[in-house]
Parts: C-alpha cells; sequence; structure tokens
C-alpha cells in the first residue's frame, strides 16, 4: 500500500517535469546509485582489510616489545625500557600507548605522560603459556586493539600495547571524501553531458510542436529537418510527409470551396435573374393582358345591359379583379420593383408594412442608409429579412417584432427580432435548419456573418453584417480580371 | 524495481557486517590521567639475590629460577633476583648493601675484596673441583691455531673486569707483546659470555674468550653449537667464581645462607636447583685460592677499561 503509494507519487513527480529533467534524473540517479555502492563496498572491504591488518600489527608490535623489553627489566634498566616504549610509538603512527607492568601489577614504564589511565590497566592481561590475548577497548579515542603478551612466560612481566584504528578512520574518511568529490565531479561532468544530449533528443521534438502550432494555425509550409537518424528522425519525415498531404488536401478543400461560392452564387443570381424575369413578365404582359381583360368585360358589361350576360361578365369582371391583384402580389413578392428601382431601404419598409397588414403583427423598422449599397448586398439583406419575417410569422408566435438596418462605415448590419417562443439553435435537422443555413450561405458569400441567438421563450435574435470594403476590392478584383 | 532494492539491502547488510564484530571489553578516557600508585613495599623484606652477568639476563631468570625457589622455600622469605648489565655494576651493589648475596666473576671478587672488603661465602664445586678456565673460542670454519693468529680480527670481550673474558686474553696479548687496541682491528663486550659464544657462532666476531663452566652449560643446552665453534687454547686454572656477601651483611644471615647453601647437595629437594645451575655442590672457599689470578689482575688494569 505504501510502497504503491510511493511509486504513484514518483509517476506524479516524473510525470509533470521535462524530458531534460527526466533525463537529468536519470543521469544524476545512476551516478548516485553507482557511488553510493561503490562507497559502500570501498569502506566494506578497507575496513576488514585495515582492522585485520591493525590487530595483526598489534600482535607483532607487541610481541616484538614483549621480546626486547626483557633484558632492561632483568637489568632494572628502567630509561632503556621507557627509550623501548617511546620509539615503539615514536616508530608506529597507529601505537596509542605502550606500558610495561611487573608480576606484581605495578605499571613500571609507560608512555603516557604526567599520570596514567588506571581504568585500562585491569582491562586485560595475559596468562604465562599465552603467546598473545588482544581485546577490544572503546576509549574516549575511538577503538583500540590492546595486546597482553607476557615477558618471559609473565616471570618479569606483560607487556601492553594499544593500537588505535584513529588512521584507519581517517583513511576511510579519506577515502568518502575523495569518493564523494569524484561522484560530485562526475554528476557535474554528466549533468553538461546531459544537457547536451537533451539538447539534441529535444530540439527536433521541439521544433515539430511548433511546425504542429503552425499546421493547426492552418500554416502548412514548415518542413521539419530531420536531425538523426533514428526515431525522432523517422517522426520528422512521417511529419513532413503528413504535412505535405495536409497541404494538399487543404488546396484541393479550397478549389472546392471556391467552386462551391462560384456554383452558390450562380445559382442565386440566376434564381434572382429568373425571379425578376418573371415578375417583370407578370407585370408586363400578364398584368396588361388580365387588364385589357377587365376592361373588355367591363365594356361588356356596360353594353349588354339586361342581358342575361351581365352578371356572368360581372363575375368574370371580378375574378379577373381578384387573378390581377394576385398576380401583382406574387410579382411583388417574387422582386419588387421597389428594390431595384428605389433601393433597399424603401424596399424593406414595403416588406415589413405589408406583412405587418397580412399577419397583423406590430414591428419597428429602423432603417438608416444614406445611399444605395451594392445590388446583391441589397437582395442578400432583403432575401434574409424576408426569410425571417416569414419564420417569425409561421413559428414564432411573437407579439411582436422589430428591424433594425444601418451602416456603420464599411459595414451594413441588420438586426431583425422577436419576442416569440425562440428555438433551440443547435437543432441541425428540419426545415428552419436548411432555412438558417441558406440565409447563412447567402452572407458568407459576400464574405459576411449571421449569427443566431435564440433559446425557447425567449425570442430570437439574428445579427448581420456584410462587410462593403471587401466586396468593393471583390468587385475590383473581378474587374481586373 | 524490487531487484535494485535487494541489492541495495545486501550491500548495507554487507557494510553493517564490517563493522568490527570483537566484543568491546570496557571504556576508557585515554586522556584522564592520574598518578600511578605508588610501590606499596612487601609484606617481608626479600633476600636480594644479584648474578653477575655471565650468561644473559634472560638465561639468568631461566637457570636460577629453581635456585631462587628454593632459597624462598627454606629461608621463608621471599627471593629477588638482581641482575645488572656489568660485573662493576653489581660490585656496587653489593658496596652499598644493595643485595644480600652474589653470584659474582673470579675477578670481581678479587676487586671487591681489594676495595671493599668483599666477602666469600662459598663456592661451587663442579666435577669434583672449584676451578674453572678461560677458552679461547674461534668459528669451526677458522683457520687459527692461536692467539697470534687473530691478529687484525674482531675479537669480543666479555666484561670489562671479566677474567675469563677480558683479562686472560688481555694477557696472551701482553705476552705477544700487544695491547688489544694494536692487535685487533675491532673489540667488542657482548657483557655475558652466552652472548660472546653466539656472537662467533654468528661469526659477528672471529674470536673470543669465555668461562668454561659457561661454555660447557651452553653446549649442554645446545650441543649444534659444537658444529659451529671449536676451542683454540685452555687457560691455566683459575679459582672459581664465588658466592659472596657484603661486608655489611649481618652475621647471622650470613650463617644461615652459608649453612643452607652448604647443605643444599645432602637435600634431595635442591637437586634440581643445584642441575639448574651446573654446580654439584657448594663448598668453603679460602680466598688464597684466588691469589695466582691476583697476580693476573695486577698486571690488567681492569678498572682502565670501561665499555
Amino acid at each position: 500500500m505504501m510502497i504503491k503509494r510511493i511509486i504513484q507519487r514518483f509517476w506524479t513527480i516524473a510525470g509533470a517535469v521535462s524530458v531534460r529533467a527526466k533525463i537529468l534524473g536519470i543521469v544524476l540517479g545512476f551516478i548516485v546509485l553507482l557511488g553510493a555502492g561503490v562507497i559502500i563496498q570501498s569502506r566494506y572491504a578497507l575496513t576488514a582489510t585495515m582492522t585485520a591488518q591493525l590487530e595483526e600489527q598489534s600482535v607483532s608490535v607487541s610481541r616484538d616489545v614483549a621480546a626486547r623489553a626483557a633484558d632492561p627489566i632483568l637489568l632494572n634498566d628502567l630509561l632503556g625500557l621507557h627509550d623501548l616504549l617511546t620509539e615503539t610509538l615514536d616508530n608506529n603512527p597507529n601505537v596509542r600507548y605502550a606500558f610495561i607492568v611487573d608480576p606484581q601489577g605495578q605499571v613500571i614504564a609507560q608512555t603516557f605522560e604526567g599520570g596514567f589511565p588506571l581504568g585500562l590497566l585491569p582491562l586485560n592481561s595475559a596468562n604465562p603459556n599465552e603467546h598473545h590475548h588482544t581485546v577490544l577497548i572503546q576509549t574516549s579515542e575511538g577503538h583500540v586493539w590492546d595486546t597482553a603478551v607476557p615477558i618471559l612466560d609473565g616471570k618479569i612481566g606483560t607487556a601492553r600495547i594499544g593500537l588505535s584504528n584513529a588512521s584507519m578512520r581517517a583513511a576511510l574518511s579519506t577515502l568518502t571524501a575523495q569518493l564523494l568529490l569524484t561522484i560530485i565531479l562526475v554528476s557535474a561532468t554528466g549533468v553538461l553531458v546531459a544537457v547536451f544530449l537533451t539538447w539534441i533528443l529535444t530540439r527536433p521534438i521541439l521544433e515539430l510542436v511548433h511546425a504542429t502550432q503552425s499546421v493547426a494555425k492552418g500554416d502548412f509550409t514548415p518542413r521539419v529537418p530531420r536531425w538523426a537518424d533514428d526515431e525522432i528522425g523517422d517522426l520528422a519525415d512521417a511529419f513532413n510527409a503528413m504535412t505535405e498531404e495536409l497541404a494538399r488536401a487543404d488546396d484541393l478543400r479550397r478549389d472546392r470551396e471556391v467552386l462551391r461560392r462560384q456554383l452558390m452564387e450562380k445559382v442565386i443570381t440566376t434564381q434572382e435573374d429568373e425571379r425578376r424575369r418573371i415578375a417583370r413578365e407578370l407585370h408586363d404582359s400578364t398584368s396588361q393582358n388580365l387588364t385589357s381583360l377587365i376592361v373588355g368585360l367591363r365594356i361588356m358589361e356596360t353594353n349588354c345591359a339586361q342581358c342575361s350576360a351581365q352578371s356572368k361578365a360581372t363575375d368574370l369582371r371580378q375574378v379577373a379583379s381578384k387573378t390581377l391583384d394576385e398576380v401583382h402580389d406574387l410579382s411583388m413578392r417574387l422582386r419588387p420593383r421597389v428594390l431595384d428601382d428605389l433601393g433597399l431601404a424603401a424596399a424593406l419598409e414595403r416588406l415589413v408594412h405589408e406583412w405587418q397588414a397580412r399577419y397583423k403583427i406590430p414591428a419597428d423598422v429602423v432603417i438608416q442608409l444614406s445611399e444605395r449599397l451594392p445590388g446583391d448586398v441589397e437582395t442578400a439583406i432583403y432575401r434574409i429579412v424576408q426569410e425571417t419575417l416569414t419564420n417569425i410569422a409561421r413559428h414564432a408566435q411573437a407579439k411582436s417584432a422589430s428591424l433594425l438596418v444601418d451602416r456603420r462605415g464599411d459595414i451594413v448590419r441588420a438586426i431583425v427580432e422577436d419576442d416569440g417562443v425562440g428555438f433551440d439553435i443547435n437543432t441541425n435537422h428540419g426545415e428552419r435548419h436548411l432555412g438558417l443555413l441558406g440565409m447563412r450561405e447567402r452572407a458568407e458569400l459576400l464574405n459576411g456573418t449571421l449569427v443566431v441567438e435564440s433559446s425557447p421563450e425567449h425570442g430570437t435574435s439574428i445579427y448581420i453584417e456584410i462587410p462593403l470594403m471587401d466586396r468593393i476590392n471583390v468587385l475590383l478584383n473581378q474587374e481586373q480580371q | 524495481m524490487k531487484k535494485i532494492i535487494l541489492l541495495l539491502t545486501a550491500l548495507f547488510l554487507i557494510s553493517c557486517a564490517a563493522i568490527p564484530q570483537t566484543e568491546i571489553v570496557g571504556n576508557v578516557d585515554l586522556n584522564n590521567l592520574q598518578p600511578l600508585p605508588t610501590l606499596v613495599g612487601y609484606e617481608a623484606v626479600p633476600l636480594r639475590v644479584a648474578v653477575a652477568a655471565v650468561i644473559s639476563p634472560k638465561g639468568t631468570v631461566e637457570s636460577y629460577s629453581p635456585f631462587l625457589s628454593y632459597l624462598e622455600k627454606k629461608l621463608n622469605r621471599p627471593v629477588e633476583l638482581v641482575q645488572r648489565r656489568t660485573y662493576l655494576e653489581v660490585n656496587d651493589l653489593i658496596e652499598h648493601s644493595e643485595v644480600d648475596i652474589a653470584f659474582v666473576c673470579t675477578s670481581a671478587y678479587i676487586q671487591g675484596h681489594d676495595t671493599f672488603g668483599m666477602e666469600l661465602l662459598a663456592a661451587p664445586q663442579v666435577d669434583g673441583a672449584t676451578i674453572y678456565n678461560s677458552y679461547l673460542i674461534v668459528p669451526i670454519s677458522s683457520s687459527a691455531k692461536s692467539m697470534k693468529d687473530l691478529r687484525g680480527k674482531v675479537f669480543a670481550f666479555t666484561d670489562p673486569i671479566s677474567l675469563s673474558g677480558r683479562v686472560y686474553p688481555t694477557y696472551l696479548l701482553r705476552e705477544l707483546g700487544f695491547t688489544p687496541e694494536e692487535f685487533f682491528a675491532r673489540t667488542i663486550f657482548t657483557y655475558s659470555h652466552d652472548e660472546a659464544i653466539r656472537a662467533v657462532a654468528t661469526q659477528v666476531a672471529d674470536g673470543t674468550a669465555v668461562d668454561s663452566l659457561v661454555y660447557e652449560y651452553a653446549l649442554a643446552r645446545d650441543p649444534s653449537l659444537a658444529e659451529k665453534i671449536k676451542i683454540i687454547h685452555t687457560s691455566p686454572d683459575f679459582g672459581i667464581p664465588p658466592v659472596v656477601v657484603s661486608p655489611f651483611t649481618r652475621p647471622q644471615v650470613k650463617a644461615e645462607i652459608r649453612n643452607l647453601l652448604l647443605e643444599m647437595a645432602d637435600d634431595p629437594s635442591a637437586a634440581d636447583a643445584l642441575l639448574a645451575i651446573g654446580v654439584e655442590r657448594f663448598v668453603s672457599i679460602d680466598d688464597s685460592v684466588y691469589d695466582s689470578v691476583r697476580s693476573l689482575v695486577g698486571v690488567i688494569p681492569t678498572s682502565a677499561v670501561q665499555p
């Protein structure tokens, strides 16, 4: 459980840092782990060896002193004895102390100056027949191997030599310090190398990231160089291939889009032209014929009074008049002449006026246009407003509606609002969805935008914005071409 | 991951095992120095026996231990063996009553007797006689036949006032018309006879003169010596090195020890002690036995040469 949590924590940290930090972590971790192992192993080996050596040295030095102390003791040469011990101390850096005890337990020569640590005396002794007797003593200066060797089978005393492990500890400290220094130096070098390697490793990755970001923004031009003949190099190649494929697909898509727009424009233009032609035909020819028919029927009505056909003529004239009105209305809806003759403002005012009259829904109209707009813009806005008003009448159950059209600089804006039931704009099927798509298509053909804001029970607002400058440029371009 | 943890654990355990497993017997502060307790006197005043360094100090201890133990037992008081490097130092100890009895060299007795009245206590008897000789010995490979063949060689003296070790060989040189300094390339002092034998056996010295008693004793202990050294000259008989007392030793003590020594040979329990020092028995001896030596010592100034 604990281990699982530790591993989880490790992944949290390891996952949050960059590749550079990970590689540095690997390098440093490896060096530190290796260094720690080497230090532990070296200390172990050195301690074992030096401890054995120290014990051995303790015995050999003690045997030597015991052998050489016999004559001075027998000859009562205390100065010689003291010199022997002092020499031993001087010649063996590990020897901490040396002293000679006579068979009565009296210290007759020793290397401590100005006194003697009395506690030391009873800690070790050797039987007369013993070669030596070594014990380990804890002292204020660390561990001391104390060896007692009987002199002349213990008849004249015992030599006691203490070997300190201070030099061993110093050697261990030195070794550890040197190894630590080595580890630090190796670590520093390792970090430098790792930084360099990481740079080599992450440079192509970072370039890939930049290139990907460019591609995401629609710029397919960047290509990633193949830095190395490895997996990342393969990735770079794959990325470049993908980008080329994307660029090709994008070109194709653009071409098709242009084609589609042209087609749409053509359709709309053709439709408008057709409507205009039919409207003119209805107005100029059909209306004139109907008017002639009505006039003829009135004459016939007047001329044959009391005639049985009189009432019939009256009926026919009324039918003809009604048909004439309907033809007018049809012509008007197909393509109001007023749009071509008087412009958008007059056309919209008339449209809204007739819409109010027909559907009995009050509407505010504010139109602020000082001059005529390009024909296709006028047509587009007119058609969008027309469609919107039709939708309101059909679906909104609105109590009122408003229309605002104005021009701000080079942008023409139109807002149509109602207080009806609204609808879910996310719906992507049905007649309204297709109607909205058509409206948006019209706006976008002119580089404009159409935004619908609506939600159930909160009415609907439609914002249309169409730029004029672009339109002018486009027109200019088209003319130039 | 688990393997790494296992490996680290193993390393840790190994490093722990490296800590010395020897049991610590105590804890001492080596810097807490206190004065050593002053030597408390022995319960009984020991009898102090000096043995001049005829043989090396260690050899003396080994040889005289049974003898001293016997004295200890018989006198019912502790016996302390006192040794000094030179004969003169032992003579000083006797003169100043720092030892009670002493085994000294013949020439040391003569000097002590003539300067401060050193007294004879008894003399050891070896092979039925109270005499000994000085042997002139050389390495077995040496071509020397007599003292005169050792000219320009290295010669080992024992003690400056040893009769057999210095006085007699110097006398021989004097007969040839030389002093040791003129005759030999170098002379050394070994201060004991067994060391002098060793010096020749190891060919550190080309010749030496030693106590015949010590020579026999050494050869008995180490028969291989016979293959390393040979005797090329034997001196006339000299009075054997005696057991002496200080002129200031109390007469009762003197008598008690003399009787003890003289009766030793009749006591079976003393046999080992006598055997260890190579003595058959102790006998009374008169100062006149040493008169022949006196004439020799008279012509060789012993006090003039110091180590």
